[in-house]
């Protein structure tokens, strides 16, 4: 016996290693698989089926059928919260491009390090407080009595208070402020990529400062501008709390209405407008990817 | 002699490290010049200078007779290859070299003709849709001497463009630089720290150390005639010892070493006292050719290198400190000559440089 198992011992230990070498991976994400499969597609799965039931007078049959999804698609009302969760999203990102982009170049520039840091530190100071302390403030800061309108009516500017919060401007402004490090800091790390010999070589051949930016830096700089994108627009469709709170019941987005329809135990609904969710982030992802080939390198 | 580029007493300091200090030099019309040194030696600053990317602190700087010390880099009439080439990643061949004239808002057409012209120049037509990552180190050269060119630059300046590349490319690539230059007539300042590759190309070469320029010259006279020790050193494989020099008269002068003396003729800018002798190692003659030099002693073997194309024997001459390296061309057979042989070495009286301390 225990002959035996010295003789084996070798093979045992190869196999072993090459089972390592097999498995190694999979047992790195192994934890990630559970958490996904558990968290993410078990309900996925469940929802979509929960999409095929009706809800009828109150209750939840189940029964399959397409009822939901035709609603969804020839239903208005629909339409007008999927075409403004577009809007408010597309406006998030493009404020957030034209904000963040100046100032990732600006991070990208100083020389400084003690100025780097702190102006890193500040962009990313909005993801250090709790999202519904942040609506709060948002809303003090934003309000009739608010210190913005009380500036704009001292400065002779309005008469009445600007109505700057309860609308899409309020959640425009709060969504943006937050997102503003999900679009800083992939520009900055793709600036940061960008050999600064190619600036010297551009002004050697005759550019200046803009046609060298707008040559050479941006469209190197585009794999941050599309991952800052992807990130503030697929984020700002699944915004909840801010548009809940600052949108002052005026502005009805798709997770709002999500949220809506699960209170009225309206699975159904629920479930179709996740999936429509789900395939607008898939496609605007899939479609900012496009845009890679100007910076491409091969 | 008309000059291109003209250096006047220029110093530049980066955060009180004196980086060029005090050079002055002319580059004439339609040659190839060279900043040859270490690194560190200041030359890629001059050369950042003349392109505009750094400014003098003091003294004046003239490209093709006109003041450039208020010109931005993307009006001066010089053009760069860049060290590691800088071209576009993201813009094919083509583009990176129609980038100048789309800058210039050039006609399409003339951009076009410009772009085939100079493609054609460095042999890349053919080339000319692939992307930088798509092309060799050598390929890449080509595309940035490229891209440089077809802006017709005054002055061509170049940053040790060929030091990322290998060596049987780079010997290639310094005939296929020194053909185009002569091909197209213009001024190439050319930076670099491999003395070969100077030699090779440049009509004359600036040799400078710690800032300054150490000897400017033709690169015969410059192997042949160094300037100062440094130079000496430097350039090509030359022994160097420590001597006494004993008295110096009309260009000769008798020096020891220990135990032996001897004397230098074709001497210059030396006093008696301390200094030192160098003595370029295909200088020394050994054995038989040795016996009608006239300095001439007799001395041990202590090692022997083969290199290839030649030998060096390493030699200690006897009663005295002074150790020699010969070297000496190598005929196919065996080395001629073993550790511990005693044989003759000898050299011409105007064979050594004389140097005086610095």
């Amino acid at each position: 016996m225990a002959v035996v198992l010295f003789v084996s011992l070798p093979a045992i230990t190869s196999i072993v290693h090459r089972m390592r070498r097999w498995y190694g991976p999979f047992l790195l994400l192994a934890p990630t698989i559970i958490v996904m499969s558990y968290a993410f597609i078990t309900p996925l799965l469940n929802f979509f089926e929960y999409s095929f039931y009706r809800f009828r007078r109150g209750r939840l049959e189940q029964v399959f059928n397409l009822d939901t999804y035709w609603r969804f698609f020839s239903d208005d009302y629909y339409h007008i919260v999927i075409y403004d969760t577009l809007r408010m999203a597309t406006i998030v990102t493009v404020l957030s491009l034209l904000i963040g982009y100046p100032l990732a170049y600006a991070l990208y520039r100083v020389n400084r390090p003690a100025l780097k840091r702190w102006l890193g530190l500040l962009i990313f100071s909005p993801l250090l407080v709790s999202v519904v302390v942040r609506s709060y403030g948002w809303i003090v800061l934003l309000g009739d009595q608010g210190p913005i309108n009380w500036l704009l009516a001292k400065l002779g500017l309005v008469s009445e208070p600007v109505a700057l919060v309860f609308n899409l401007l309020g959640v425009v402004i709060s969504l943006t402020h937050v997102f503003l490090p999900f679009m800083v800091f992939p520009i900055f790390s793709s600036l940061m990529r960008v050999d600064p010999a190619l600036r010297e070589a551009a002004e050697d051949l005759g550019a200046g400062w803009w046609t060298t930016f707008w040559r050479v830096t941006l469209p190197l700089s585009l794999p941050g501008i599309v991952a800052g994108a992807q990130i503030c627009f697929t984020l700002s469709l699944g915004a909840f709390v801010t548009p809940a709170m600052l949108g002052g019941g005026r502005v009805l987005v798709l997770p709002l209405q999500i949220y809506n329809a699960t209170a009225d135990i309206n699975w159904p609904v629920a479930a179709v407008g996740g999936i429509a969710l789900l395939l607008i982030a898939m496609v605007t992802v899939a479609g900012f990817n496009r845009l890679l080939k100007y910076s491409e390198v091969h | 002699m008309d000059a291109d580029v003209e250096f006047v007493n220029v110093t530049k300091a980066f955060d009180g490290f004196v980086a060029v200090d005090d050079i002055s030099f002319s580059v004439e019309k339609g040659s190839f010049f060279s900043l040859l040194g270490p690194s560190g030696c200041g030359k890629s600053t001059t050369l950042r200078m003349a392109s505009g990317f750094e400014h003098p602190d003091r003294g004046e700087l003239r490209i093709g007779g006109q003041d450039m010390l208020n010109v931005p880099p993307f009006r001066r009439p010089t053009n760069m290859v860049f060290q590691r080439w800088a071209l576009f990643p993201h813009m094919t061949a083509a583009q990176n070299v129609a980038f100048g004239l789309e800058v210039e808002r050039l006609p399409r057409k003339e951009i076009i003709d410009r772009v085939r012209q100079a493609l054609a120049l460095v042999g890349l037509v053919e080339l000319a849709d692939r992307k930088p990552g798509q092309l060799s180190g050598g390929q890449m050269q080509r595309v940035a001497l490229a891209r440089a060119l077809v802006k017709r630059p005054k002055v061509l300046l170049l940053d040790e463009p060929l030091g990322a590349l290998d060596l049987k490319l780079r010997t290639q690539m310094q005939l296929e630089l020194k053909r185009i230059q002569r091909e197209i007539g213009t001024t190439f300042i050319y930076v670099t720290h491999d003395q070969g590759e100077a030699m090779t190309m440049s009509d004359r070469i600036a040799v400078m150390n710690k800032g300054r320029i150490e000897q400017i010259d033709a690169p015969k006279v410059i192997y042949d005639r160094p300037a100062t020790r440094f130079v000496a050193g430097f350039i090509g494989n030359a022994n160097i010892a420590p001597v006494l020099i004993e008295c110096v008269h009309s260009g000769e002068a008798k020096v020891r070493i220990g135990n032996v003396s001897f004397v230098i003729t074709g001497v210059e800018n030396v006093r008696p006292g301390k200094g030192y002798m160098a003595l370029r190692y295909e200088r020394v003659r050994i054995g038989a050719s040795a016996d009608n030099m006239p300095v001439r002693f007799q001395a041990e073997v202590s090692d022997v290198i083969f290199v290839g194309s030649v030998v060096q024997y390493v030699f200690n001459i006897l009663e005295s400190p002074l150790e020699l390296i010969a070297e000496i061309s190598h005929e196919g057979g065996g080395a001629r000559l073993e550790r511990g042989d005693h044989t003759a070495v000898g050299w011409l009286a105007e064979a050594p440089r004389l140097f005086g301390e610095d």
